[in-house]
């Protein structure tokens, strides 16, 4: 897919663990899994906005497209 | 005291219904092979009464090939039915029919393979037909082809084209539940 998601990146860069993001954002552990690990088919604004609240981010830095070759 | 007939009690008395279905199919099906393989190999007069007193002694003197073509098409039609029949009681016995989440996979498989069997029943009955009908033609007296359980080739047909219709609408179904579980 060429929506990829940085979300362990912004997670290390502020030092944040899985727990603790998935206990800040609301979201079950397994549901921020498949985020992470790049499994998901959509993500809601909703989600978006509370990621992006709890790591102080822009939606840009959690998304990023490569074009596939 | 209100008796409620809930999904569950309806699927236990279809699993019913469906083995007593399939017992009776079975047994057509062993009759047929029985009474081709007794007729061909042992004793000509079984054409005579060949199942259920239906008497193809005609067609087995015109013609012993055209015999065994035709009991042999119609043994395939009642193995297919048969087929048919064991799915749908495995999926019932073995409760692969989840409620909770009734797109699934198992099923969409479960629908394509009745679909293409019932097909495949179409096909057979529809040529077994038209082969009695040529037989008639030439002067030879055969039953009447429900008793051949060779009627209804386009209702088998017909069935077979709607379940594929169903099998796709519920493959799309799949991909928008796994869109929706996969949503975050």
């Amino acid at each position: 897919m060429p929506i990829i998601v940085n979300l362990d990146v912004m997670m290390a860069r502020r030092k944040m663990s899985l727990n603790e993001l998935s206990d800040k954002v609301g979201l079950t552990l397994s549901n921020l899994s498949i985020l992470k690990t790049g499994k998901a088919k959509a993500i809601r604004f909703s989600t978006l906005e509370a990621i992006c609240e709890v790591l102080n981010c822009q939606p840009a830095d959690i998304l990023e497209f490569k074009k596939e070759d | 005291m209100e008796i409620k007939i809930t999904t569950r009690h309806i699927l236990i008395a279809l699993a019913v219904v469906a083995w007593i279905i399939f017992v009776g199919v079975c047994i057509e099906a062993g009759g047929f092979i029985t009474n081709t393989i007794y007729t061909m190999v042992f004793n000509a007069e079984g054409a005579r009464n060949f199942w259920q007193g239906n008497d193809l002694s005609q067609l087995y003197n015109f013609d012993r090939v055209y015999f065994l073509v035709e009991t042999s098409i119609m043994s395939i039609v009642a193995i297919m039915r048969a087929i048919i029949f064991y799915l749908i009681i495995k999926m019932l016995q073995e409760n692969k029919l989840n409620m909770a989440q009734p797109f699934n996979k198992d099923l969409v498989r479960l629908i394509l393979n009745i679909a293409y069997l019932a097909l495949g029943i179409g096909l057979f009955s529809s040529w077994g037909a038209k082969h009695a009908a040529w037989f008639v033609q030439q002067g030879i007296k055969m039953p009447d082809i429900e008793h051949l359980r060779l009627g209804g080739a386009d209702v088998w047909l017909f069935m077979g084209v709607t379940l594929i219709v169903i099998a796709q609408i519920f493959k799309r179904g799949i991909e928008i539940q796994t869109e929706n579980e996969l949503t975050v």
